[in-house]
């Protein structure tokens, strides 16, 4: 555990940046509360895809039963919006858990589209078959049913981004753990040479189960994050049609790296900002800078700085 | 559900059917031929699409959309082939499936920036009606089936008559052999990716009456030519034409059934078909496609 403390200093680092930019750009709170959540989502996936090496054109479908999982509860049952969060963590293990076993043995382009159509189907059931209790396109509101919770009133979005800080904080520090634990040190094994992994003894089933339970997880604790920044959720969250941001995010940011999602997040999410300013249309820029990551700098965004610094300064500076 | 209704939806699935099957064709022979998954096929369907939205309103005919949407997505299947996809043959199939999906969105990207988000509708070119037993059918309906049962007869003759043809079957058979006989491989590949994305050209200038043609109609289309391809199996192209022909009735009879089902029914059967059977129903074994997990 004291390598856990240890190796904190980087992500506090990084919520100092974010406190830095909450002061210096104040009217850009939205969009700094959305680069918190939107990591997260994108570390869901840099799991799968930067240590393991399965692309997914699905998680979508994952974020989706986060959110609809903290408004249901919050719509219909309680208004204790961290007994929301519980229930999406807990749909998100149970889906991964679920899923995860039928899903993992397969080749990588079947994975991705098998998650496609789950996200099609998942996102159907949602909308049409779930509807008396997600009410549909219309979307569920539950903003005034939510009740305090001790200390902060995340209500307010002031509050909301200190409260997200701090789970973004506690996930990054929990994902540089695993990082260098045997866990990711595992994960990565299986990406470069599985039947090596095989061959030494190590259960890879078992280890991707748990890769994609921890994506699944991620993406459902971004996706309750998100339901109770909006105060209400509707399908759009989570169409298929959005499994493209995910994936760019994690390739422009550096796959399999720690910082990496949030780096790539920062660009995608920038790059969208601005370019929708000027041209209106974010897939041309964030498809010609995916090619350029793909073809020269194959490390991302922050795979390279980290290659440049750890050369300048020496080695292991971001343990 | 009125047993009336069940003849239309098998003829419009048949009109389904040949749009799925000439736009999927590409994905099966570039995963046949070159080992990549091509998800940028779309881009072509695409910009066929707006090619006859464009002629459509510009000068009125169709012949001429239809002619040139083939022209710019064979132009565009050239200029992508040679100019990137040739640095991406032999790598893995993930990296050539996230190359082709960037490549995808700058398509995506191109298409609004010429011609905007708002969809454009394209009048049908033929508004007669014909009689078949005893249901009226749009003859340009009939027309789609016509069209795709031509190009389907034509490269079967092309694969089992010509030399070429006979290349890209050996070429999905072993291409390193291919290349030992002295048959220049990267040719017959770039000529193989010129006339399939020619063809899912055709698909999206035939389906722009039908549907809505918008920047995003790729995405929509894309999946379910890939489950049209993965029902089929990957690389066969008999195996496309059955699946075309399945996937077509599972979405229109499955529509007239209950209408979400156009959109769902077919993600349940790629559901199921690649838990049970990923080979496909014609798919191919052996290890030289990947399939031995």
């Amino acid at each position: 555990m004291g390598r856990v403390f240890r190796a904190s200093y980087a992500p506090l680092v990084l919520v100092f940046f974010f406190l830095m930019a909450r002061y210096i750009f104040p009217n850009k709170m939205t969009f700094i509360i959305e680069l918190a959540i939107f990591s997260i989502y994108v570390m869901g996936n840099n799991i799968l895809y930067g240590y393991l090496g399965m692309v997914s054109f699905g998680q979508p479908f994952y974020l989706g039963v986060g959110a609809y999982a903290t408004a249901i509860y919050l719509a219909h049952l309680g208004a204790n919006p961290l007994i929301g969060m519980l229930c999406s963590l807990t749909a998100g293990l149970v889906v991964g858990l679920i899923l995860g076993p039928a899903f993992i043995r397969l080749r990588g382009d079947y994975f991705a589209l098998i998650n496609a159509a789950t996200c099609a189907i998942g996102m159907f059931t949602i909308e049409k078959l779930l509807l008396p209790i997600t009410r549909g396109d219309d979307g569920l509101w539950y903003r005034s049913r939510m009740s305090q919770i001790p200390f902060l009133d995340i209500r307010m979005p002031d509050n909301f981004f200190i409260f997200a800080l701090v789970i973004f904080l506690i996930v990054l520090i929990l994902y540089n753990y695993m990082d260098k634990s045997t866990l990711g040190v595992s994960f990565r094994a299986i990406k470069v040479n599985e039947s090596k992994m095989k061959f030494l003894g190590y259960d890879t089933f078992k280890i991707r189960w748990i890769g994609f339970s921890l994506a699944s997880i991620l993406s459902a604790l971004a996706g309750s994050l998100y339901a109770i920044n909006f105060g209400f959720v509707n399908p759009s969250l989570a169409e298929p049609h959005r499994a493209a941001e995910v994936l760019v995010a994690t390739l422009i940011g550096g796959a399999g790296t720690v910082f990496g999602p949030f780096f790539g997040t920062l660009a995608f999410l920038g790059i969208k900002d601005l370019v929708s300013r000027y041209i209106a249309h974010w897939e041309l820029a964030v498809g010609i800078l995916t090619l350029l990551v793909l073809f020269r700098f194959s490390k991302g965004i922050w795979g390279n700085t980290e290659a440049l610094i750890n050369e300048k300064f020496g080695k292991k500076w971001f343990i | 559900m009125n047993i009336d209704l069940l003849l239309p939806a098998i003829f419009f699935g048949l009109s389904v059917s040949g749009i799925l099957f000439l736009v999927s064709l590409g994905i099966s022979i570039g995963f046949g031929l070159m080992r990549i998954i091509n998800m940028e096929q779309m881009v072509y369907y695409t910009f066929g699409a707006y090619m006859a939205y464009t002629m459509v309103s510009t000068t009125g005919s169709f012949l001429l959309g239809i002619i040139a949407g083939i022209l710019v997505a064979a132009f565009l299947g050239f200029l992508v082939e040679t100019q990137l996809l040739r640095r991406v043959y032999g790598k893995e199939l993930m990296f050539t499936m996230v190359v082709t999906f960037s490549v995808f969105l700058i398509g995506i990207g191109i298409i609004q920036y010429t011609w905007g988000l708002d969809p454009k509708p394209v009048s049908s070119p033929i508004h007669t009606m014909v009689p078949i037993l005893g249901v009226q059918m749009p003859l340009y309906r009939l027309f789609i089936i016509a069209i795709a049962f031509v190009v389907y007869v034509l490269i079967q003759i092309m694969l089992n008559k010509t030399i070429i043809g006979k290349a890209i079957r050996a070429g999905i058979e072993n291409p390193d052999q291919v290349q030992g006989l002295g048959i220049n491989i990267r040719r017959i590949f770039t000529q193989t990716f010129v006339v399939a994305s020619g063809l899912a050209g055709l698909g999206g200038c035939l389906n722009a009456p039908l549907t809505m043609t918008g920047p995003y109609m790729g995405f929509d289309m894309l999946l379910f030519a890939f489950i049209t391809v993965i029902l089929g199996g990957l690389g066969s192209i008999k195996g496309t034409l059955v699946s075309a022909l399945i996937m077509g009735q599972v979405i229109s009879v499955g529509g007239t059934i209950w209408s979400p089902l156009a959109f769902v029914a077919p993600f349940i059967v790629m559901f199921c078909v690649i838990l049970w059977r990923p080979t496909g129903l014609f798919g191919v074994t052996g290890k030289a496609f990947g399939f031995q997990e």
